[in-house]
């Protein structure tokens, strides 16, 4: 069954590392719990050979992507992996059901506790992959997804396209390129040779005055 | 009849398999568009259908699975695809000499977008997007239509729809099931089946997302749902990496060892899907051509059907929830008059907690759009519950608005017996699809008489099987009529049940309640009534679920007639209960937690709504003034939350507690007050940019702004700049709020400001949402930026020169 980092669901919630009270406590618990009877997880992932074009751009399987940060980080790196995961239509229908009857609080709440959940769904895939990558003497970078830093959104069409993602685990694009199911991640994880030392999550983020900003990820 | 219908369910047909491997064994790269090859590389293209022909395929799919104009926006560019598409398996045909006996089937595929109300591609665009296709595709020669890989019953219905609009073709349907036999949006082979039944498509089936070893318990389910052909078009077992690259863990022989079981199990059309080429149908005709086939049975099930729940009707009585009906109901006509749908979504919510099986439907208002109404209606309750929903109008426009977007199978409400009602809705419930609810009336007035109750509902039976509607989709109604007017009434109310279930085998349906107008204490009578009801067979019950009493009556007459083993059912519903059903009327509900202790304003900080409107409703009865209480307590108290949350002490999931508990006192007070002392201190819009479907801090900002007594326009989410300047146009609306969470979607909060500019330069702007900060705000020319909800509130007060 998928956990939900409860300190995680707090920092979404805007509590910033202090203790939550027992309403909030108990919301979050009720939250969680529903979203466990609703959530299917699913993924799909696979290897693919990533190239360089010359003016500094990235080339997965004619996915071509310009982007300083993805290029820092997956220098070094000649394979990747892109994944895509889904909890599925269960936390957004709660979601827009505890919304219907007015009930703000549990909405929060099922919002944070499911962002946390699909974090740490992703995280279990990548494990998977990370293990792979081991078997043949690799190490994987930080999942680096579309959206963050100057990785564009543009890229998610192609990346459905490489991955099948719609027909594999039913995850959709609007006409603004996010996704639905809300709780969708997609990623690259570059496959090297050698860990190096990158920023991920937060630490890569440049907004420091960001309400959600988790400082213990500032010094990875 | 087509040569392929004729065929179809008769003898076993083959489908072919799949075509992207093959493709990138020719050279097909992973990320390119597929259908464009039809262009680019016809022979190509022509050798896959040839390969299929020649293993023993009769249907060959056109290769054009993802053409649509969200693919290919160049509509000459798309059309030649799709008559390319076509026309290659029409020449590969040729070359085998198959034209008598194979068929080329128009390949539709989903379009990758979700529809409303979960997602944002609307409905009618999606039937218009498949219909151009469908239409193509019949005049360069399809035989048939198949749509298949479809993981959302309603995108799946608008192809069907755009199928039937635009072609005569047959249409065969195909879906994706999970290992737990759902659809990603919660479809079963039950529901789907159901629902495609109703709108008639000629066979479906399954295909893609898993093997045949997985799928078998699925085409089990299915067969025993289904009365039409099914077909099987499963990929080459589940995927697995190999080097990178994706492979099946099935082989030819195996897959076709597999496929030899569903085809004895009865599946009645066989073919592949990812990872299967034409040896494994090969394999697969080989196993399978000479075992016996069992045609299709039909199964004569009464069922009724959401996206993901069915109701079968004739088990047990069903119970159909009464509540949305604005007849008699103030409150509820005020909520559809001013488009608050959310209140008629609670109302849904509430019936399906108090144990409704289907939820009627009826907006019927003089003065109202009730077409629009329905349209904007059956999406937002079936975007949050998922019972079935009974379509219920007088109005043929709007029953056909309601009936088209419905994701499912209805209960439809109804049909008479007048020539007039025969013509008009008959033929959309044979489009359609659902069980429709015949009144046994007709111009001549309703019969008095059982025996002329009967007569009429056997020639509403007649007329509509000239529609091919079977009787097993149709329920008569009884009409109970009140035994104030006519003593005899429920007696023949209660005989036309009984025939019309013991003469025609018919399931019934009554609006129970109509027995005790003008009568006191009519819960009394109509739960008595109602016992009688299902004790001569009545079918569907339309009742109040929230009426004890009625509820009560419902579950001692399953206990009594057998129907609740171990009463099971009874004893869960009352085994709690303390003290008589009977003693204390209709509140003899499980007294709430006693209060311990503790003010209305400690109520309103800890966020304990029901605490709160009982201690408010207790200090009205006390004597309290309602505005004093408003003033002096309910908002000083609010207000302390407020600063809390400002000042970091309290968090935003206690400051939202607080508001709600805020909200039903301020309900309870306004109870006693009349409408004109209900001071509003202005009106705010609030939206959610074009592109962005979050949506949940809009609505934080919307329940905080009505507790500080805001009216607020809530506009919803992926507004555009024209709607919510025509809002601000038309009611003068001085404050706009703009919410926008992704940085891809500010240009559109910016483009939106540049319009209320231009159009409405007086009105102020509000925008907040995670992205967005005080400069970034500055810079789209916002005039003030909200960091949090409450910052918001503070703005308004300032812009309304309040608080």
């Amino acid at each position: 069954m998928l956990e939900a980092d409860r300190r995680e669901v707090y920092r979404y919630l805007g509590l910033r590392g202090r203790e939550p009270d027992a309403g909030t406590a108990q919301t979050v618990e009720e939250a969680v719990a529903a979203l466990q009877e609703a959530v299917e997880p699913k993924q799909v992932s696979r290897r693919f050979p990533l190239k360089r074009d010359g003016d500094g751009g990235l080339d997965i399987e004619g996915l071509r992507v310009q982007s300083a940060a993805l290029s820092r980080n997956l220098s070094g790196c000649d394979e990747v992996y892109l994944m895509a995961a889904t909890l599925g239509l269960g936390p957004d229908r709660l979601i827009a059901r505890a919304q219907a009857v007015g009930a703000m609080h549990l909405a929060l709440a099922l919002q944070a506790a499911s962002a946390a959940m699909i974090e740490a769904w992703c995280d279990e895939v990548n494990d998977g992959l990370r293990r792979e990558a081991a078997g043949r003497g690799k190490v994987l970078r930080p999942r680096f997804s579309p959206g963050y830093g100057d990785f564009p959104l543009d890229a998610q069409t192609g990346l459905f396209r490489l991955l099948g993602v719609q027909k594999t685990i039913g995850v959709t694009l609007t006409d603004s390129l996010l996704m639905l199911p809300t709780k969708s991640v997609t990623a690259v994880i570059g496959i090297g040779d050698e860990a190096i030392p990158c920023p991920t999550k937060c630490a890569a983020c440049n907004r420091t005055d960001c309400a959600f900003r988790d400082e213990r990820r500032d010094t990875p | 009849m087509s040569d392929f219908l004729k065929r179809l369910g008769r003898e076993r047909l083959y489908w072919d398999g799949g075509t992207g491997s093959l493709l990138q064994a020719k050279g097909l790269k992973g990320g390119e568009l597929p259908e464009r090859w039809n262009l680019t590389h016809p022979e190509d293209v022509l050798s896959v259908a040839l390969g299929y022909f020649a293993a023993g395929s009769d249907i060959v799919n056109s290769n054009t699975f993802g053409a649509n104009r969200l693919h290919y926006p160049d509509p000459n560019e798309l059309k030649a695809i799709v008559e390319a598409g076509v026309g290659h398996v029409v020449e590969a045909r040729r070359r085998c000499h198959r034209e008598k006996d194979c068929y080329v089937a128009l390949d539709i595929g989903p379009t990758g977008r979700l529809l409303k109300p979960m997602g944002d591609l609307d409905f009618e665009e999606a039937v218009s997007l498949f219909g151009e296709v469908a239409r193509w595709g019949e005049a360069a020669g399809a035989d048939l239509v198949l749509i298949e890989t479809m993981n959302d019953s309603l995108e799946m219905k608008a192809a069907v729809l755009a199928a039937k609009e635009n072609t005569c073709l047959p249409v065969c349907a195909t879906c994706v099931f999970d290992e737990k036999g759902k659809l990603l949006t919660g479809g079963t082979p039950e529901s789907l089946a159901a629902m495609l039944e109703g709108l008639r498509v000629d066979a479906i089936g399954v295909n893609c997302g898993l093997g045949p070893v997985q799928l078998n318990p699925i085409v089990k389910r299915l067969l025993a749902a289904t009365s039409l052909p099914v077909i099987v078009n499963p990929n080459a077992g589940l995927p697995r990496m190999e080097d990178g690259r994706t492979v099946y863990d099935l082989s030819a022989e195996d897959f076709s060892a597999a496929m030899a079981e569903i085809a004895a199990m009865g599946a009645h059309v066989l073919g592949g899907c990812c990872g299967t080429t034409p040896e494994y149908i090969r394999r697969t005709v080989e196993k399978t051509r000479s075992l016996p086939f069992t045609p299709p049975v039909v199964k004569h099930r009464s069922v009724v059907c959401s996206f993901s729940q069915v109701v079968e009707i004739g088990e047990k009585p069903v119970i159909i929830g009464e509540r949305i009906n604005p007849t008699g109901k103030k409150k509820l006509q005020q909520a559809l008059r001013e488009n608050d749908l959310d209140a008629v979504v609670a109302l849904g919510l509430s019936q399906e907690e108090q144990g409704a099986d289907v939820l009627d439907v009826n907006v019927g208002l003089p003065g109202l759009d009730e077409a629009a109404t329905m349209a904007a209606l059956v999406p937002k309750l079936q975007g949050v519950l998922a019972l079935p929903l009974q379509i219920d109008s007088s109005d043929v426009q709007a029953l056909e608005m309601g009936l088209r977007l419905y994701n499912g199978k209805p209960l439809i409400n109804s049909v008479n017996g007048k020539r007039e009602s025969l013509d008009a809705v008959l033929p959309l419930a044979a489009k359609y699809g659902g069980v429709l609810v015949a009144l046994p009336l007709d111009e001549g007035g309703i019969p008095a008489t059982a025996e002329g109750r009967v007569a009429v509902a056997k020639k509403i039976l007649t007329e509509a099987a000239k529609y091919g509607i079977r009787k097993e989709d149709i329920a008569v109604d009884g009409l109970a009529m009140t035994i104030s007017a006519d003593a005899g009434s429920a007696r023949v109310t209660l005989e036309t049940l009984r025939r019309l279930r013991d003469e025609l085998g018919l399931h019934t349906v009554l609006g129970v309640s109509n027995i005790s107008f003008g009568l006191p204490q009519r819960e009394v009578i109509n739960a008595n009534f109602f016992a009688m009801a299902m004790e001569s067979g009545l079918s569907l019950a339309i009742v109040n679920p929230g009426s004890a009493g009625m509820m009560a009556a419902y579950r001692s007459w399953l206990a009594l007639s057998g129907r609740d083993p171990q009463c099971a059912g009874f004893i869960a519903a009352y085994g709690q209960q303390e003290g008589s059903l009977f003693a204390g009327g209709p509140a003899a509900r499980k007294p709430a937690a006693q209060a311990s202790g503790g003010t209305l304003s400690d109520s309103i900080r800890f966020g304990m709504a029901e605490r709160a409107a009982q201690q408010a409703r207790e200090l009205l009865a006390g004597g309290a003034d309602p505005m004093a209480l408003i003033n002096d307590t309910l908002i000083p108290a609010l207000d302390a939350v407020g600063r809390g949350f400002e000042a970091g002490t309290l968090f935003l999931p206690q400051l939202l507690m607080s508001a709600d508990a805020a909200k039903a006192a301020f309900s309870a007070v306004k109870e006693v007050l009349s409408g004109a002392n209900q001071a509003v201190k202005g009106t705010v819009i609030l939206a959610t940019v074009k592109g962005d479907i979050h949506d949940i801090g809009k609505n934080i900002v919307k329940v905080l702004l009505e507790n500080y007594g805001y009216r607020v326009i809530d506009l919803g989410k992926d507004v555009a700049p024209e709607a919510v300047c025509e809002a601000a146009l038309k009611d003068g609306v001085r404050l706009v709020g703009l919410s926008a969470l992704m940085t891809t979607t500010v240009p559109s909060m910016e483009a939106t400001i540049r319009l209320l500019r231009q159009r409405c330069p007086d009105t102020k702007v509000v925008v907040g949402g995670a992205v967005l900060t005080q400069a970034y705000a500055e810079e789209i020319g916002a005039d003030h930026y909200a960091r949090e909800a409450m910052d918001a509130v503070r703005y308004a007060d300032e812009v309304f020169g309040v608080g």
